[in-house]
């Protein structure tokens, strides 16, 4: 029988594990499985960098964002607007960098607010059952009843248009789904038998619920909080290129794209919304890289 | 190889390769089955019994794959030699099934939930033999009215979750005896069912074996079990036979320190509440951090210097084998 | 069957009562009533409050706001959602009028998406690990990570403003009669739609493939002997099947979601893009309307993706 490349590296494994060379790993099984998936590694690499150059925009432009210079409008990129600039004559780059921070901001923070929510009811009301279960289950299955957009545009005419109200709406139509996953969890995390036991120490329910059982589910719960931060962050970009999310004020990756509504925009000067759209992809993409890794790694009925 | 032997192993190694290390799952065994017998592989778990019988399917996950030794399979056409089949080649797929067939553990997950057990049977039938589909029924109901399944006609039509565990594993018996094959692999067939259960299930197959003439292979970690349906016996402990021979021979006169160990610490009916169980100490090796030599030593009473180096496979009579430096002294202890 | 679609529908009901009385209170909440948006701010030092009253009494506004709710739901549930603010035409008629449009749009991207992710996810989990899967997973990731209307933003400038390939925009050009006529024009939006969901289909497909690959009656399978497309397809696809189905209804909000962008950059004449300007114009009749309806339909996908699981999975087939 040929050789073949699955062969010779059972080989060289065998080889290795004959000449004693393989220890067992020490440390954390699932941060050692995140590092070493290739993917995940490259995606924690371009969040930090599209994060970080965010946070010290400062440091790596000097022009504002904000500043309109009618003098040079609709530039083409150049050394000095490495971006070009729009039709104001703003530099698209540090826009891209400062919109960055509210972007993020919007997605990171209402994934964080929805999950905090989500999990805090669905901790409790899953262990505990009963009433508190029902009704927290059926108000988050009359939200989730909503198609997501459908909700946040509906809650945006009535509520009116800022950064914060954006914020609320994203956590009101993002908590149902954190809720549902923490419930699950719970569900099935408080018939094992360490929780009998501690039931029957007399530890107060309140404990049991946040101390002993949420850690156990807190796998999950990361890798959904990196899927809805992605969501959010479509969202928001989404929202703001209909002109109806972040007020346009305020740059964000989402009304940085709004000019390419404008056909003349979306054919003459690609350089107004072409950047910022791949700066959302990478961005996007990067976070859903981690996400799954920590699925993986969470995992451990996967082995590889 | 005599007429009587269905399959002989030899020597066979399968390693793992999950995880990017090495793990030696089966090390070296020997083993023949008979006609018209039952082999008993007993060992804790995680000793490679299970390894062993996947690897005589080749069923084995894709990072493993079998080193060296062989597996001949004594056919009606002559001998075949597993271990040189391609793993999901045509001739593999063909003594599968029909040849030798297994039963798993779990009748729980061993079925697929969204078919009828009569398809599932069916199946079997349809790629081993020449069978008309009015044929394949009427074979199919019969099967399972031989498994004692109560009226088959209307049963040969549910799904696997109308089944009560131990009807699922009847089931499974039947899907398994369906093209009368020369071997039948039961890989702790009853670990999952109650005790009743267990003894129903016992009977079906020692009926099979002298009714079919089939070859039987137990894999299981029950003494008891053993001491009832065995013919021959092999002991398995980290990948490796410690001791082999008839039913009698093992039994009886254990003289591996692993094999005494694993009958002492089973209670006996009938003999009071002042027995004298013992439990191994220790636990089993790290299968990545083994013992240099025997691989037991740590955990053995009879443990010298000796042990140190990997004991050779010692004949003690035409059927009985061990592989222990200490063998003697197990002797006179006995 | 049949009991258990009606008890699907119990369910159902109360749910569509409760939602539809939220956002009846939410129409009550926003600026104005009918009467305010009835009369031009022009003369409207003019009216009197008499005059106003009256006005508000013909259209029952006097009543208690339960009443009026039993009324609205009265008037729903014979199809009639009211007037529209700017314009004041029937609610109905603006959306029959362009639901045609928006259904075009789903149902293919619908079929298309699951058709295609199925497929590609079913390979890439028996191929697992080789390059296609690498790829695929990769490609896959792209498909979930860049937004649906930047996709489209590139894709008209391709393959309609650089190689015009393909029209901008619009469903029907005039004197556009047949199907034919207007199939370029949902070549973009339809595919650029599609794609976007297809990648959503392929990795839950992959991994529910390979749940299924790993369950032990795969091994049972391949014990019988038989040959390897029939345990990957009749065993393990058929098997993973039903989480698939399942995930596919679970999408279909974010299908209708992703319309209501796709419709406005393509200019598509859908409900969609209705409702984006309707939100623009503060037109809270409409917009609640159009809510109401999204409702109900995601909640018609769930019942039918409830019936579809309990044809497909035996274990759920309920009495």
């Amino acid at each position: 029988m040929a050789k073949t490349s699955l062969d010779k590296k059972f080989d060289r494994i065998r080889d290795l594990e004959e000449a004693g060379k393989l220890k067992s790993s020490s440390g954390s099984r699932a941060l050692r499985k995140l590092l070493s998936n290739r993917l995940a590694v490259v995606g924690i690499a371009i969040f930090l960098v599209i994060l970080l150059s965010s946070i010290f925009a400062p440091l790596i432009t000097s022009h504002d964002p904000q500043k309109i210079d009618l003098r040079s409008m609709l530039q083409s990129p150049s050394w000095e607007h490495i971006f070009g600039t729009d039709r104001t004559g703003r530099d698209v780059f540090a826009r891209i960098l400062y919109g960055g921070r509210v972007s993020i901001l919007v997605g990171l923070g209402s994934a964080l607010v929805s999950a905090s929510f989500g999990v805090a009811i669905g901790c409790y009301s899953g262990y505990r059952g009963g009433w508190i279960d029902t009704i927290a289950l059926r108000v988050s299955e009359i939200f989730m009843s909503f198609p997501q957009i459908i909700l946040v545009l509906l809650l945006v005419s009535i509520v009116g248009q800022s950064l914060f109200n954006l914020i609320v709406i994203f956590v009101i139509s993002g908590w149902g789904a954190m809720y549902r996953l923490a419930r699950a969890r719970m569900l099935s995390l408080r018939e094992e038998e360490y929780v009998q036991a501690l039931q029957s120490f007399g530890v107060s329910t309140f404990k049991i619920c946040y101390k002993h059982i949420l850690p156990n589910a807190l796998g999950p719960i990361m890798v959904n909080v990196t899927l809805t931060t992605a969501m959010f962050i479509l969202a928001e970009a989404g929202l703001s290129f209909l002109g109806l999310g972040v007020p346009l004020s305020i740059p964000t990756w989402g009304n940085i794209l709004n000019v390419a509504q404008d056909l003349r925009v979306l054919q003459n000067n690609w350089w107004m919304w072409l950047p910022v759209g791949a700066v959302i992809s990478l961005f996007v993409l990067s976070v859903n890289f981690i996400g799954d890794g920590l699925r993986d790694s969470t995992d451990p009925t996967l082995q590889g | 190889m005599s007429q009587q032997t269905a399959l002989s192993v030899k020597d066979l190694k399968t390693y793992f390769y999950t995880n990017k290390r090495c793990n030696k799952a089966v090390n070296g065994v020997s083993f023949d089955i008979k006609k018209g017998s039952t082999l008993c592989i007993v060992g804790e778990s995680g000793c490679g019994k299970s390894v062993t019988a996947s690897t005589i399917m080749q069923l084995l996950p894709r990072l493993s794959r079998i080193e060296e030794g062989s597996i001949t399979y004594n056919s009606d056409a002559g001998e075949i030699a597993i271990h040189e089949l391609e793993r999901d080649g045509a001739e593999m797929k063909r003594i599968r099934g029909s040849e030798i067939a297994m039963i798993f553990q779990d009748p729980m997950t061993a079925l697929n939930p969204v078919y009828t057990i009569g398809f599932q049977i069916a199946e079997s039938l349809q790629y081993h033999t020449d069978l008309n589909k009015s044929q394949i029924r009427a074979r199919t109901i019969e099967l399972l009215a031989n498994m004692g399944i109560p009226s088959p006609e209307q049963r040969v039509d549910e799904y696997p979750h109308h089944y009560s565990g131990g009807m699922r594993q009847r089931a499974m018996i039947a899907m398994a005896m369906s093209c009368n094959p020369k071997i039948l692999i039961a890989d702790e067939p009853t670990t999952a069912l109650d005790v009743t259960i267990q003894a129903q299930i016992f009977e079906l197959m020692e009926k099979l074996k002298t009714e079919n003439d089939t070859a039987i292979m137990l894999i299981t970690h029950d003494m008891g079990v053993v001491a009832e349906l065995a013919d021959d016996v092999a002991v398995m402990y980290m990948g490796n036979i410690v001791e082999a021979g008839t039913v009698d021979d093992v039994l009886r006169r254990p003289r591996h320190p692993y094999t005494k160990a694993l009958l002492e610490s089973i209670p006996v009916l009938g003999r009071g509440r002042s027995q004298d169980i013992k439990s191994i100490r220790g636990a089993t090796p790290d299968p990545y951090d083994r013992p240099k030599g025997c691989q037991f030593a740590p955990r053995c009473d009879f443990a010298t210097d000796a042990c140190n180096q990997m004991p050779a496979e010692e004949q003690l009579s035409d059927t009985h084998r061990v592989m222990c430096w200490q063998h003697e002294e197990l002797k006179q202890n006995a | 069957m049949l009991t258990f679609i009606v008890r699907r529908l119990l369910i159902t009901l109360p749910m569509m009562l409760v939602i539809s009385f939220l956002v009846y209170l939410g129409l009550e909440l926003t600026p104005g009533d009918a009467v305010s948006h009835m009369i031009d701010p022009e003369v409207a030092n003019e009216v009197t409050p008499e005059q106003l009253a009256q006005l508000r009494a013909a259209y029952g506004l006097d009543k208690s706001f339960i009443e009026r709710y039993g009324i609205w739901l009265v008037n729903i549930v014979q199809g009639n959602f009211g007037h529209s603010l700017s314009g004041g035409v029937s609610i109905s008629a603006i959306v029959l009028d362009r639901l045609p449009a928006t259904l075009e749009l789903s149902v293919f991207a619908l079929l298309f998406s699951t058709l295609i992710g199925c497929v590609l996810g079913t390979i890439s989990a028996l191929r697992r690990g080789s390059a296609t899967d690498s790829t695929l997973t990769v490609v896959g990731m792209l498909g979930v990570s860049i937004p649906e209307f930047f996709f489209g933003l590139v894709a008209i400038l391709i393959f309609a403003l650089h190689l015009n390939w393909l029209p901008v925009g619009g469903r029907l050009m005039p004197g556009d009669e047949s199907f034919i006529d207007h199939l370029p024009n949902i070549i973009l939006p339809g595919i650029v739609l599609s794609l976007m969901m297809t990648a959503g289909v392929m990795r839950y497909s992959r991994s529910a493939m390979l749940d299924s690959l790993s369950r032990e009656f795969i091994r049972t399978a391949r014990s019988k002997g038989l040959p390897e497309w029939r345990i990957n397809l009749v065993h393990g696809f058929r098997v993973a099947l039903t989480p698939v189905v399942v995930l596919i209804g679970f999408r279909l909000p974010t299908l209708i979601g992703g319309s209501v962008i796709i419709e406005e950059v393509f200019q598509w004449p859908g409900v969609g893009s209705e409702f984006i300007e309707a939100v623009r114009g503060s037109d809270y009749p409409l917009v609640m309307s159009i809510a109401l309806m999204s409702v109900f339909a995601v909640l018609m996908a769930s019942l039918i993706v409830d019936v579809l699981t309990a044809l497909i999975d035996p274990r759920v087939r309920l009495g």
